[in-house]
This record gives C-alpha cells, sequence and structure tokens, in this order.
C-alpha cells in the first residue's frame, strides 16, 4: 500500500506534537521513523494506524482519503512498544483474536482459524508455543507473538513501535533480520519507529529522521549518511 | 486554529456511552439532591440560615457532632496507627484473622453495631455493668457517643497507614541504629514522622465519617437536647415534624463541615507529596 | 530449656524490644476484642437468647420477611446501577483524555464525604411533597418519597464511588494498549470491552460489588430519612431493626441483626480471599 501523508499537525493541549508534516512511502518499502524520543515519530506512526487523529493533515492510502477511517477498517498490523499481547489469553488465542473478531460472514472456520495460528507459529519459528501465557514467554518471543498477532488479519500495512526497544542487545541483532525476512517475504508496507540510528540505517530502505515535531531529512540510508541535510541529522547519526 | 476541546477526539470506542451514563447518573443521583440543598439555602438567605442555626439546641448538637468526631479520629490515630504497626511488623498467631476483623465496621451496618454496642455498654450490659461499678457510665452519655465514632471510623487509619508501613525500608531504621539511635528514638524521630501524612489522612477520613454517623450513634446516645443528641439527628427530627426549613439550614451546616473535611485531606496530601514525594 | 532466656538473642535493628511487642499485640488485641468481637458475640447471643426456635420464629414473621424481600429488592436495583456506573465512568475516566477530571472524580467521591441523613435530606428536598419535582411526581401516582424508588435512589447515592474508585486505579495502571491492540485487530468496542477489559478488571469489578452489596443492605441513615419506615412496605431490614428495638423486641431484633452480620462476615471472608489470591489485580491500595 501506498501511503501519503499530508500536512499532518498534532497538538496537545498547547504543546504541538507534530508541526504539519508531509511524506510519502511507495508501496513495499520498509522505512524507519528515527529520532530522539519526544521527536513526535511515535505520534506520527499511531496517526497512520488510526489511534490518534491529527489535529489538520491528511492520510491517504493508496490516493485514497483515509484520515477518518475507523481503526479497525485501517486494518494496519500494529505492533506494540511493549507489545501489549493479552495476558489472560494463550498465545494462541492472541494470534487468533483479530481472526475471531471478524464479523460472522468473513470469520474463518475455526479450523482454518487454527490452521493460519499454526502457520504464523511456523513463521516466527516458535511452532510449540500456542498455549502459552504471554507471561512465561521470553522479551524476544513476545515481539515475535506479537508480530504474528499483527499479521493474522492479513494487515494491509505493518507499523511497529520501537520493535526492539525492549530487548537486550543480542536478541534485537537476531529480531532485526527476522523483521526484514517477514518484511521481504510478505512485501507489506512496513513502518517502525526507532531511536536507534544504527537499527534504522542497517534496516530499513528509506529513512525519515525526525526532531522536535518535525521532518529534518527522508532518503536512503546512504544519503543521510553521506549528506546530512541539516547539522541535527549529521549530530544524530554521528552518535 | 486549535479548537478548545473538551473531550479530546480518540478511535477509544463508547466515549458517548460512557460519557453519557456517567454525567447522567453523576447528576441525577448526587448533584440534583445536593444541589436541591443548596437551592433551599440560597431561598432561605444567610439570615435565614443563622436564625436556625443560632439556637442553643442546635448550637449544641453541631458541636458535639464536631468535637466528638474529633475527639474519636484522634484516639483511632494513635490506635489505628499501633494496629497497623502490629498488624504490618509482628507475627503472631491469628494475625490474619485480626487484620480481616479490623475492617467489619465497614462491612456491618450501622443500626447493627448500634443496638450491639449498646447492649453491650449498657449499665445492665457485660461491659457497661463493670464500668458501673466504678461509676463509669458509658451508654447513654457522650462517652457512648465517642464508642460508637471511634467504632466506625476504626479502619480509615489503620488502612491508610499500612501500606506506608509496608513500604518504609528497612534500611532507613538500620541506618538510624548505626548512627547510635535507641529503638525508641529512631521510632519517634524517623518512623512517625514517615507516618505522618497518611495518619492525618486516616484521622481526616475518619473525623469527616464521625461528623456525619447516625445509624451506629442514635441507639448509644440517649438523645437528650443539648446534651447528647447529635446534629443527624436534629435533622431528623425537624424532618418528622416537616419543618424542612430548619432541617436544610442544618444540613447545609453539615455539608459546610463535609466539604471542610474534604478540602483539609486534600492539603494534607499536597503536603504530604510535596514533602515526601507520596501520599 | 531456661538457660535460653539468659542469652541475649540478636536483634535486628528494625526489630522492636520483646516487651514492646508484647504490650503493643495486647493493646491492639484488647482494643479489637472490646470494639469489634465482644458486639458480635453480644449479637449471636442476644438473637438465640431464648433458643434458635425463637429467633427463627421471629424471622419468619410477616414483617420481617416482607423487609428481607424489600432489602434484597433494593440491593438487586442498587448494585448493577452501580456497577453499570463505575464500568461507564472507569472507562470514561481512564481511556479518555479530557479537561477537569480530577474534579469529576472529586465529584464521585462526594458521597463519602456527606452524612447518609443529609443525603437523605437531599432527596427529601427534591422530591418530597413541598417540591415542585415531588409534587409533579405524587399527582402521576408515582412518589419518590416514602416508597421504594426514593430508597433505591438514597442505596445509590451512598454507594456510589464504590465500584468506581476501585476500577479507576486498577484500568489506570493496566493503561490502554491492549484495548489499542484490539481494535487495530479490527474488534468492535464492544468486544474490545468484553473480551480484553472485562478479563482485565473482573477481579477488581468483582471486590467493588462486594462492597457496594454490603453497604447496600445495611445503609440506616439515609433510608431512615427518605423510607418513612412504614412497616410491611418501606422498612428495610436494618429499618425494621431499629423498630424493633424500640419496642424492646431484642430477640426479634437481634435476630434481624444477626442474619445481616453473617452477611458482613460472608463480605469479609469473601474480601480477604479476593485480597489474598488477586492481590494484583485489586486497586494497589486496599484504602477506602
Amino acid at each position: 500500500m501506498h501511503i501519503q501523508i499530508d500536512q499532518i499537525a498534532k497538538t496537545f493541549g498547547t504543546t504541538s506534537a507534530l508541526h504539519p508534516v508531509s511524506l510519502s512511502i511507495p508501496q513495499g518499502a520498509l522505512v524507519a521513523l528515527l529520532g530522539p524520543s519526544g521527536s513526535g515519530k511515535t505520534t506520527l506512526l499511531r496517526i497512520i494506524g488510526g489511534l490518534e487523529y491529527p489535529t489538520a493533515g491528511r492520510v491517504l492510502f493508496d490516493g485514497q482519503d483515509a484520515t477518518n477511517m475507523s481503526v479497525q477498517d485501517r486494518r494496519a498490523g500494529f505492533v506494540f512498544q511493549s507489545y501489549a499481547l493479552f495476558r489472560h489469553m494463550t498465545v494462541f488465542d492472541n494470534i487468533a483474536y483479530g481472526l475471531r473478531a471478524r464479523p460472522r460472514a468473513s470469520r474463518p472456520a475455526p479450523a482454518q482459524i487454527a490452521q493460519q495460528v499454526t502457520r504464523l507459529l511456523d513463521l516466527i519459528q516458535l511452532p510449540d508455543i500456542g498455549s502459552r501465557f504471554p507471561t512465561q514467554l521470553s522479551g524476544g518471543q513476545r515481539q515475535r507473538v506479537a508480530l504474528a498477532r499483527a499479521l493474522a488479519i492479513q494487515p494491509r500495512m505493518l507499523l511497529l513501535d520501537e520493535p526492539f526497544g525492549a530487548l537486550d542487545a543480542k536478541v534485537r541483532k537476531e529480531l532485526r533480520q527476522g523483521l526484514r525476512d517477514i518484511h521481504d517475504e510478505t512485501g507489506l508496507t512496513s513502518i517502525f519507529v526507532t531511536h536507534d540510528q544504527d537499527e534504522a540505517m542497517e534496516l530499513a530502505d528509506m529513512v525519515v529522521v525526525m526532531s522536535m515535531g518535525r521532518i529534518e531529512q527522508i532518503g536512503t540510508p546512504a544519503q543521510i549518511r553521506q549528506t546530512p541535510a541539516t547539522s541535527f541529522v549529521r549530530d544524530f547519526t554521528a552518535a | 486554529m486549535t479548537r478548545r476541546i473538551w473531550i479530546a477526539r480518540s478511535p477509544m470506542p463508547g466515549r458517548g456511552l460512557s460519557a453519557g451514563i456517567t454525567l447522567s447518573m453523576l447528576s441525577a443521583v448526587v448533584l440534583l439532591p445536593i444541589g436541591a440543598l443548596i437551592w433551599q439555602g440560597a431561598q432561605f438567605g444567610p439570615s435565614g440560615l443563622w436564625d436556625v442555626i443560632n439556637r442553643p439546641r442546635v448550637w449544641a448538637a453541631l458541636w458535639l457532632s464536631f468535637r466528638l468526631a474529633f475527639l474519636a479520629a484522634a484516639f483511632n490515630l494513635v490506635f489505628g496507627t499501633l494496629l497497623a504497626w502490629v498488624l504490618v511488623r509482628y507475627r503472631f498467631a491469628g494475625r490474619r484473622l485480626v487484620d480481616a476483623a479490623v475492617d467489619l465496621p465497614f462491612a456491618l451496618p450501622t443500626a447493627v453495631a448500634g443496638i450491639a454496642l449498646t447492649t453491650l455498654y449498657a449499665p445492665n450490659g457485660r461491659l457497661g455493668g463493670l464500668a458501673a461499678q466504678i461509676g463509669w457510665k458509658i451508654a447513654y452519655t457522650q462517652w457512648g457517643i465517642f464508642l460508637a465514632l471511634v467504632f466506625v471510623g476504626l479502619p480509615f487509619v489503620t488502612r491508610t497507614v499500612q501500606p506506608v508501613i509496608e513500604e518504609i525500608d528497612t534500611e532507613v531504621e538500620e541506618a538510624s541504629a548505626t548512627l547510635g539511635a535507641s529503638r525508641i528514638h529512631t521510632i519517634r524521630r524517623v518512623i512517625l514522622p514517615m507516618l505522618t501524612p497518611a495518619a492525618l489522612t486516616g484521622f481526616a477520613l475518619s473525623m469527616a465519617r464521625g461528623v456525619g454517623e447516625y445509624g451506629s450513634v442514635i441507639f448509644i446516645a440517649g438523645n437528650i437536647p443539648l446534651k447528647t443528641e447529635i446534629a443527624p439527628l436534629l435533622i431528623v427530627i425537624q424532618l418528622e415534624e416537616y419543618n424542612y426549613d430548619a432541617a436544610g439550614a442544618i444540613g447545609l451546616a453539615m455539608l459546610a463541615i463535609s466539604f471542610v473535611t474534604l478540602l483539609a485531606i486534600n492539603l494534607v496530601q499536597i503536603w504530604s507529596r510535596r514533602r515526601i514525594g507520596h501520599v | 530449656m531456661s538457660d535460653a532466656v539468659f542469652i541475649p538473642r540478636f536483634r535486628r535493628a528494625s526489630d522492636d524490644s520483646p516487651l514492646m511487642r508484647l504490650v503493643l499485640i495486647a493493646v491492639a488485641l484488647g482494643g479489637l476484642a472490646l470494639l469489634v468481637v465482644m458486639p458480635l458475640v453480644v449479637v449471636i447471643g442476644q438473637a438465640l437468647a431464648q433458643g434458635w426456635g425463637a429467633a427463627i420464629a421471629s424471622l419468619a414473621s410477616h414483617d420481617a420477611w416482607s423487609a428481607i424481600r424489600l432489602t434484597l429488592l433494593i440491593t438487586a436495583i442498587a448494585v448493577p446501577l452501580n456497577a453499570a456506573f463505575g464500568i461507564a465512568a472507569a472507562w470514561f475516566i481512564t481511556k479518555f483524555d479530557f479537561r477537569g477530571k480530577a474534579f469529576l472524580i472529586t465529584l464521585i467521591d462526594l458521597p463519602f464525604s456527606v452524612s447518609p441523613v443529609v443525603a437523605g435530606l437531599c432527596i427529601v428536598l427534591l422530591f418530597g411533597a413541598n417540591s415542585t419535582l415531588g409534587g409533579i411526581l405524587i399527582a402521576h401516582g408515582h412518589p419518590v418519597v416514602f416508597a421504594v424508588p426514593g430508597i433505591v435512589l438514597a442505596t445509590v447515592f451512598v454507594t456510589f464511588p464504590f465500584v468506581a474508585r476501585e476500577l479507576i486505579p486498577v484500568m489506570i495502571e493496566q493503561g490502554r494498549a491492549e484495548e489499542e491492540a484490539a481494535l487495530t485487530l479490527g474488534a468492535s468496542g464492544w468486544r474490545v470491552f468484553a473480551s480484553v477489559t472485562l478479563p482485565n478488571i473482573r477481579w477488581a469489578l468483582l471486590y467493588g460489588t462486594l462492597l457496594c452489596t454490603a453497604r447496600a443492605m445495611g445503609e440506616f441513615g439515609t433510608v431512615a430519612v427518605v423510607s418513612g419506615k412504614i412497616r410491611g412496605q418501606t422498612a428495610t431490614m436494618p429499618i425494621t431493626i431499629e423498630m424493633l428495638y424500640n419496642e424492646y423486641l431484642s430477640v426479634a431484633a437481634f435476630s434481624m441483626a444477626g442474619l445481616l452480620t453473617c452477611l458482613a462476615l460472608i463480605t469479609l471472608t469473601l474480601k480477604t480471599g479476593l485480597e489474598l489470591r488477586h492481590a494484583d489485580a485489586l486497586a494497589a491500595t486496599r484504602r477506602h
């Protein structure tokens, strides 16, 4: 899906989280929103996902205005920062949740749901954990379950909020490749938020550097590294 | 450009429904009735209110309710803190049971507490009889009111202080001991000051409850005008005589006392947050 | 064995001296015995003063039975109303951002700081025969004061904050992320509530409802003012206790008191059980 951000602004009370920003994300890209905390990157991601409404501006999916589209109708696979797995459900029920939440007419039969969940558990390479509860999983496993749960609804895009933020360095490296693989396999337009410039540069096709609610630069990792547009970008990516 | 919105737009469902239920029930159940009392007072005017309140019997009742609620809350401040300390720090048989028993005044209907305390502490009751032998009359005197108010206010201080004691880092006490302080000194200078804000909050809650308490008190009080007649009873008496104006005036005076107590609780909490960093 | 007494045992810096422990425990237990345990013993003793037969016969009388039925009816109406209100208020307060939130919470807590008698007075002033609203309702055959609706209103008033103030801290602590996740997965509003929120708050909801029920069955002051105390019609169990006690019908009064005491003890047991087993799912503090 081609995602366009057209002059999106967001204020909370009197503070401005996003000054009008515009951005075009081509179909199938893997994009990093990179910036320090408070730069507005998570707010932008939540606006795309429909979890936050912009104060002004439009969001377009494949050229169609989706600004007022409900979060349910957007079908954005969203991976939350601390994963937001349902604590009282098994891994299986977590992944099946979106399929079971569909209206009766389009809801798959239980056998099909089971088949889909099994396929997703294989995809995240954790075939045997279906009956466990989220508290019984390691951080890396939780992240992958959250990813599988988001993929189960056959999303039109993948949105990830600091997907590696809560993990230690070793697991982080492994899962980076995992995300890249899943992106390449599904071909989904994917946006992830990060404050780690290594992560952005290594993983993304396109990096959007943000600061103080503004976009500082948009470009490939190489462009950002070689020709930083502002002194902020130079300092931030040099760190 | 920025509209002044009261409720920020959100994709969370049920905004209108939950706001509607909350605000309409709050209005219908709480705000309208209290508004009716204030409206009644407003029509009556300040001088009219003063005429009702400025009568010896009314003054005596208000002063009695206020004074005994204060004294009972003060007793609970000490006893409740002691109880909290014993329950958190000491291990003894039946501690769980005792802990649960502290909540009984919350769970037991006030009328039941009232008749039970009266029967127990009346001159012909088991404990009242013992007290009578030394010439101490409890039921049907101000002592009885005090006792009933101690009963209903008992859990407040204990339940506000208990979590604070649980959170005290024993290193603080150890630090005090390494500095050469005796145990008594540590308790007085280190522990009690840490408990003060919570204990005062519990005191104010206990007092607010005591000022308005009716059910547990009327049986044991004796209800003699000017001596053991509490303010809520005076309202009931005025209502039974269809004297709505007088009832309203006394009710407003009590509402004012409630608001002042509520304000005091909030001030204590603001003060403690500033001083200690938590409530 | 006796030697051990004289060996000074190591005492940690945060431990009190044995004498102090002994004195404090004795004071605590003694105080509770005089204030809490003895009254309970009195209730049971007085109820059974003439044996079980007399106690049960007094509860089976027509007036006693109608009081029990009325109290159950009032509770069955008031508690679900307050549970619904508590859920709605907690949802509204914790899932949305708006101005005046702290003020709204204060207003919800207000009934806790208003005297029961004053609460009853407020209802009488609003719906009594002398008021405009009450006059209209009575003219249409729907009296509120001295009738069941007034008792329901009084009960809802005094128990108003119970469920809401138990749920709000729990829902603040749990945050909004799980609900948001369910929304992104396509769940409808009701489904989000039923499949994600409700399982997370169920123990807190049960806890709040339990306290609400205990108070609803036992409320005296407010009901005394609004009910008119009509025997067989608007006399709830606590009101009946008062009437019987004032008529020196000790066994009957204490039998009904015993029934309410049993309910209070059951409430305490369930409450303690919930606190022990589901402490993590309840509001962090056990304050009231």
